[in-house]
């Protein structure tokens, strides 16, 4: 067993009267990739936004590369991080979005940059080093001062993962990467998610395209009403359904 | 009656100097109502219930009521807490207090229309809360806040002939003062007007400035940044 980067014991979130996530456990070890399928509101989005503290969890403790998340030492000792501590964990915790929320007012590269400098502290000449070769790396070199709106929704998507890798982070969370694209942009989108795979970052996918989830991912997992259902590799859960509920949601999708 | 503007003419000097405290009294106290409103608006959004509670009030208050109100009260009633003050601190202040009210409102409504998930984007990189007022809303609310806050700008210019009334020699006490002595009050109403033309002009220009600087889609990056970015040789 590899050792656990992502530790999430007994999460719960509500918002309101509604329960979002009813008891979530779950490890995910360095270098896996999970991905998390799931109807609409079944609590993928909450549990990967609780994991870098987008979201503060009602009660649950979640932990990143052995550090508790947004809290500061252990038990009853612990207290909540402040707005500097907070920004340093999840600079260390990658994040893409469903709506790819690129900054529009600055150029594909300088959004890529904008945490290296910001963040990391690192000169613009150096910042514009790295964010080329990755620009490069999610290809779209010749994209570098293209302003956003000029952009294609998998381009964007891409310069929002190429953001997000510029921080060299521990992990990388997808919240449905592709759910917004037009299908024909998909394929180039899930291509550049692969290569960042088997490169061996340790990554959780909440995502509707099963096809990618069986080609690429360690370990599947299924969730409805806030709970995992079931999880397994993805030949198991694909072909091999212990749940009736993971059986019905699959039929639904996959016919 | 006949218009006959030899008499106004030879006060085009007098009235320009007057413009001049019209500037001085208009330029300060957009300054410090833009600071101030800009804290202000902050505050509105901040999750201290007390603090929003507070910049409300304050808004409704100052918004509510007339400037020249507020600048009756601090020429005429500060004297009564023991504090007196000239008539040009006092307009300045009494404008500075009346702009910041509507300034805070025009300044929140621009950074609440940058979406939140810009915001979010930043905090999932890491940046912390200063840094993403500075980097990501501010540059992206600017563009907003620039058609209202020069309309206000302008009203402003306007309405600081409203300190008059606290004998401020700005362009309308000035004018009026002339056309007393000289009975010629239509000409030299209109030398005031033109006075006041040109200045809410000027700012009209620089509305469209402003606008066209801040429009990022047209944006295209200077040769020293590309050099900067390595994507031109040094």
């Amino acid at each position: 067993m590899m050792s656990p980067m992502i530790d999430v014991r007994n999460l719960h979130k509500t918002f309101g009267s509604v329960q979002a996530l009813d008891g979530v456990s779950l490890t995910v070890g360095t270098g896996e990739v999970v991905c998390v399928i799931g109807p609409s509101g079944s609590g993928k989005s909450t549990l990967l936004r609780c994991i870098n503290f987008l979201e503060e969890p009602t009660s649950g403790i979640v932990s990143v590369g052995g550090h508790r998340v947004g809290y500061v030492g252990d038990g009853t000792h612990a207290r909540r991080m402040r707005g500097r501590e907070l920004a340093a964990m999840r600079a260390e915790i990658g994040m893409v979005f469903q709506l790819f929320y690129l900054w529009p007012h600055i150029t594909a590269l300088e959004n890529v940059m904008l945490g290296l400098t910001e963040v990391r502290g690192l000169t613009a000449r150096a910042a514009a080093d790295q964010a080329r070769a990755l620009m490069h790396k999610v290809g779209l070199g010749d994209k570098m001062t293209a302003f956003p709106e000029h952009l294609s929704g998998g381009q964007r998507q891409r310069v929002a993962i190429a953001r997000a890798l510029a921080m060299e982070p521990k992990v990388m969370l997808f919240d449905e990467p592709t759910s917004a694209l037009d299908p024909e942009l998909v394929g180039e989108v899930l291509q550049v998610m692969e290569q960042v795979a088997q490169e061996g970052m340790t990554m959780m996918v909440a995502t509707h395209e099963m096809g990618f989830a069986r080609r690429v991912a360690d370990r599947v997992v299924f969730m409805d009403r806030g709970r995992i259902v079931e999880s397994g590799t993805p030949d198991e859960l694909f072909d091999r359904p212990r749940e009736e509920r993971t059986r019905r949601f699959l039929e639904k999708i996959l016919s | 009656m006949n218009i006959d503007f030899s008499t106004a003419l030879p006060y085009i000097p007098v009235l320009i100097k007057a413009a001049g405290f019209t500037i001085l009294l208009t330029l300060t106290s957009q300054f410090f109502g833009t600071v101030l409103g800009f804290f202000l608006a902050l505050g509105r959004m901040s999750r201290f219930g007390g603090l929003r509670w507070a910049v409300w009030l304050y808004v409704w208050v100052f918004r509510g009521t007339p400037m020249l109100l507020h600048l009756f009260f601090i020429y005429y009633a500060a004297p009564l807490f023991g504090l007196t003050l000239d008539a040009i601190p006092a307009a300045i202040i009494a404008m500075s207090l009346s702009s910041c009210a509507y300034n805070c409102e025009i300044i929140r409504s621009g950074l609440q229309a940058v979406h939140h998930g810009q915001v979010e984007a930043a905090r999932a990189v890491g940046m912390t809360y200063p840094r993403i007022v500075r980097r990501i809303v501010l540059p992206q609310a600017v563009r907003i806040i620039i058609p209202p806050y020069m309309s206000n700008f302008i009203t402003h210019t306007k309405n600081s002939s409203l300190a008059s009334v606290v004998t401020v020699p700005e362009i309308m006490l000035t004018a009026q003062t002339i056309a007393n002595s000289t009975y010629r009050v239509i000409e030299i109403l209109t030398l005031a007007g033109v006075l006041y033309l040109f200045l809410t002009s000027c700012l009209t220009w620089l509305q469209l400035w402003m606008e066209k600087r801040t429009a990022y889609e047209q944006r295209t990056l200077t040769l020293r940044r590309r050099r900067q970015l390595g994507l031109e040789p040094a």
